[in-house]
């Protein structure tokens, strides 16, 4: 027994147990392609004849809102694989997607509300997409804060992936809110815009190249890199938790 | 051997509901409640005629999910604090039984206080709300906030914080149905005509669906032991 | 093994998001090339020499010894910022000019200026109030053969699709000769739109409605280029934004994305340094029970 204790705790270093080679590939090939979109979109990009400058911070902005759609999404799938197999890799995979998710989301929120100072005259309005995507904020923090108040790790893991499940809701509100509400002023870039949409552009070729790669970027590397890092890190402070019981219990 | 699925959801509202007429603690709290906030916005709006208008089903709809986060809370807390879910969970039920046994419930108590507060806020600021789509409108909305508070009040009650949590877990997700609802109430109440708050309306029992299937689906995993 | 149903389940959005996306663009984009500065935007001028400058556009049309030229002056005086305009890059000394107008465009009030018409240089400008200072669109004419000016007036009747009484007008005043001694010709298409003509024999003058106002422009001697002025000088208007610098807006912006990244990828870090003090601490008191 206590050989055991001995030995475990260095397997919890992370020098015991590198990340796998892909992973490191794609934290390199993520953070290249960081920089790549950055220079897209700030150098390969013209800049905007109405907005100005400041119109480059939609190639984070829209980005950023679709990493965190593809975060919560996992949180989804996590939360519905735990409830199915009991895997508690699954919940952590669900709780990385929250906090990856918070994290985009937040950077969405606010580089709108940077933008939308000099084009709106305001850094914020209470407008149906920019309130529904601030509760959308909300019901994840919401989220992380449910989980930390649960102490037994079943009922916190089957319930958090209830309401993993259930908080992708707001996700898809402030997705498709335009189509409910229509008297928003944010301007829809892919498709129509609303009558009264204000701060509008074109997505000529241009802004096509710098938004695609940007897109496609925060779509899939950036989340799954980050959530992977995170769901190892998770996985090691589990195991010491548990070896913190059993060490106060012995 | 398991008792029917009608008969047991019948035996819990059944339970639910006697121990309402004796102890009569949900109903009149949750009334007094709504009575209180409708007082309280319509000193701290100072609505006039006009305002009343624009701002009624808005004052309508967060006095009625407050309300029902108050009752939701409490009819879970009786049956923890009382041993009831215990007694439920070992008892040869299905978990869904359970849940629209409670849904139910819930669901019967918080309209009660709503069909009472339509004629008082009718009366209070003079509009016709007690109109046959405003009563179904408020029907489904009450419907949807009972469906995921039922599910989320079985979870929050669990926790540590307990009663402190269930607004901010159920909030963000009740947005959608006081969403529509707010829209197609305020759609009725000011005479529009009905394609303008029939797509809300449509679109609030369509979400209310979602929810409860959703619900029925994942309530098994929160009453587990 | 366990990441394959996520791993596919994201490459699908992808795949439909890149649709969605090239579907929303329709074909190639047709785009007018801008002339950019840190304050205004200009359509560049095509067949025209582009002789702009860090903060000033400038096309020159050879052939026709025609220059335009769009810079902001720092003064707060139209007159005094259109007279130190044509001086310092024309070298025009200017004195009264020999028509003086306004006019409402959505962007502002315009005041339109036409000097020395009747001299070999002729000078039409428009110049309004900005926020950097007075904004001066130049066209300056420098043909001894001939005489041009390019102008906008507000109509004087807003019903009117036809902007025959405004050439009337900028006709008698600018050249002094009456619309009756010139012929109506027909009309021509330039990508700016559908230009009224009139040609006499020694002067030609043309027009379009645009809005409530009408374009005018008039030419004594060889009418040959007046059309391609015309279209130059009202592309030029009709393109010309003043866009306020925000580039510190998108600097603040980066700055919060690299702070939220930097909290959400610290966090990591640090959760990783307390589990590691953790560790050693675990480690130790196992080492003293030991």
């Amino acid at each position: 027994m206590e050989e055991k204790t001995k030995s475990l705790p260095t397997d919890l270093r992370m020098e015991a147990n590198p990340p796998p080679r892909l992973l490191r590939v794609l934290t390199v090939v993520t953070i290249l392609g960081f920089a790549g979109t950055l220079a897209l979109g700030l150098k390969v990009a013209g800049t905007d004849i109405q907005q100005g400058e400041i119109q480059r911070i939609f190639y984070i902005h829209m980005p950023s809102f679709f990493g965190a759609f593809t975060a919560f999404g996992l949180t989804v799938v996590g939360g519905v694989i735990y409830l199915a197999r009991k895997s508690e890799r699954w919940d952590r995979i669900a709780l990385a997607g929250v906090e990856v998710g918070l994290a985009f989301s937040l950077i969405n929120l606010l580089t709108g509300s940077i933008w939308a100072r000099p084009i709106w005259n305001t850094w914020w309005t209470w407008d149906p997409r920019l309130t529904s995507a601030a509760i959308m904020c909300l019901t994840y923090a919401a989220y992380l804060m449910l989980r930390a108040g649960i102490d037994d790790p079943g009922k916190r893991r089957a319930f958090m992936s209830v309401y993993g499940i259930l908080a992708f809701v707001t996700v898809l509100i402030t997705l498709f809110i335009i189509r409910i509400v229509p008297e928003t002023i944010h301007p829809v870039i892919v498709g129509a815009s609303p009558q009264n949409a204000q701060g509008g552009f074109e997505a000529t070729s241009g802004v096509v190249i710098a938004l695609v790669p940007s897109l496609l970027l925060w779509l899939t590397l950036m989340p799954i890199t980050i959530i992977w890092h995170r769901v190892r890190l998770e996985a090691r402070i589990e195991k010491l938790h548990q070896l913190k019981l059993q060490a106060l219990s012995e | 051997m398991k008792t029917p699925f009608i008969n047991s959801v019948a035996a819990i509202i059944g339970k639910d509901l006697r121990a309402e007429m004796r102890a009569r603690e949900l109903v009149s709290v949750m009334a007094l409640f709504a009575l209180l906030s409708i007082l309280v916005f319509s000193f701290a709006l100072e609505l006039d005629r006009e305002a009343r208008e624009e701002a009624v089903s808005g004052v309508l709809w967060v006095t009625l999910i407050f309300a029902s986060l108050l009752g939701f809370n409490r009819s879970m807390a009786q049956e923890r604090d009382q041993g009831n879910l215990d007694a439920l969970l070992l008892a040869p039920i299905s978990r869904a039984a359970i849940f629209v046994g409670k849904l139910l419930g819930n669901f019967i108590f918080t309209l009660i206080v709503a069909l009472a507060i339509l004629p008082l806020m009718t009366a209070l600021y003079g509009l016709a709300l007690l109109d046959g789509w405003i009563i179904v409108t408020t029907t489904l909305g009450i419907f949807g906030f009972a469906t995921i508070g039922t599910l989320l009040a079985t979870m929050t009650v669990q926790t540590q914080a307990r009663e402190a949590l269930l607004p901010i877990a159920m909030l963000p997700i009740a947005l959608p149905f006081l969403l529509t609802a707010v829209r197609a109430t305020k759609g009725v109440l000011s005479g529009a005509p009905a394609a303008e708050w029939q797509g809300p309306l449509g679109m609030l029992a369509a979400i209310t669906v979602i929810y409860l299937v959703l619900c029925l689906l994942l309530y098994e995993y929160v009453l587990e032991e | 093994m366990m990441m394959k149903p996520a791993i596919t389940t994201v490459a699908l959005l992808c795949a439909l998001w890149t649709i969605c996306i090239v579907s929303a663009e329709d074909g190639e984009e047709n785009m007018t090339p801008y002339f950019q500065s840190r304050a205004f935007n200009v359509p560049i001028l095509a067949g025209w020499g582009d002789q702009s400058g860090e903060d000033f556009a400038q096309f020159q049309l050879a052939e026709a010894e025609a220059t335009i030229r769009a810079a902001i002056v720092p003064t707060d005086d139209i007159i005094a910022a259109v007279g130190a305009e044509l001086s310092d890059a024309f070298e025009i000394e200017v004195g009264q000019p020999s028509f003086q107008g306004k006019v409402n465009l959505a962007d502002g009030t315009w005041s339109v200026l036409i000097y020395d018409y009747g001299d070999a240089t002729t000078a039409s400008v428009m110049a309004r109030l900005a926020a950097a200072g007075t904004v001066v669109i130049s066209f300056v004419e420098q043909d001894p053969a001939a005489r041009t000016a390019l102008l906008i007036m507000a109509q004087t009747d807003d019903a009117l699709d036809d902007p025959t009484p405004e050439i009337a007008i900028a006709v008698e005043s600018i050249a002094g000769v009456s619309l009756s001694e010139l012929n109506r010709a027909e009309s021509i298409r330039l990508p700016s739109g559908e230009w009224t003509v009139y040609t006499g024999a020694s002067m030609s003058a043309m027009g379009m409605v645009f809005g409530n106002d009408s374009y005018v422009a008039l030419r004594e001697g060889a009418p040959g280029d007046l059309a391609a002025l015309a279209d130059a000088y009202n592309r030029t208007l009709l393109g010309f934004f003043i866009t306020p610098d925000n580039s510190h807006y998108l600097a603040l912006g980066l700055a919060v994305v690299f702070v939220v990244f930097g909290a959400l990828v610290g966090s990591l870090f640090w959760r990783e340094r307390s589990l590691r003090k953790e560790l050693a601490l675990l480690a130790q008191l196992a080492g003293e029970d030991g």
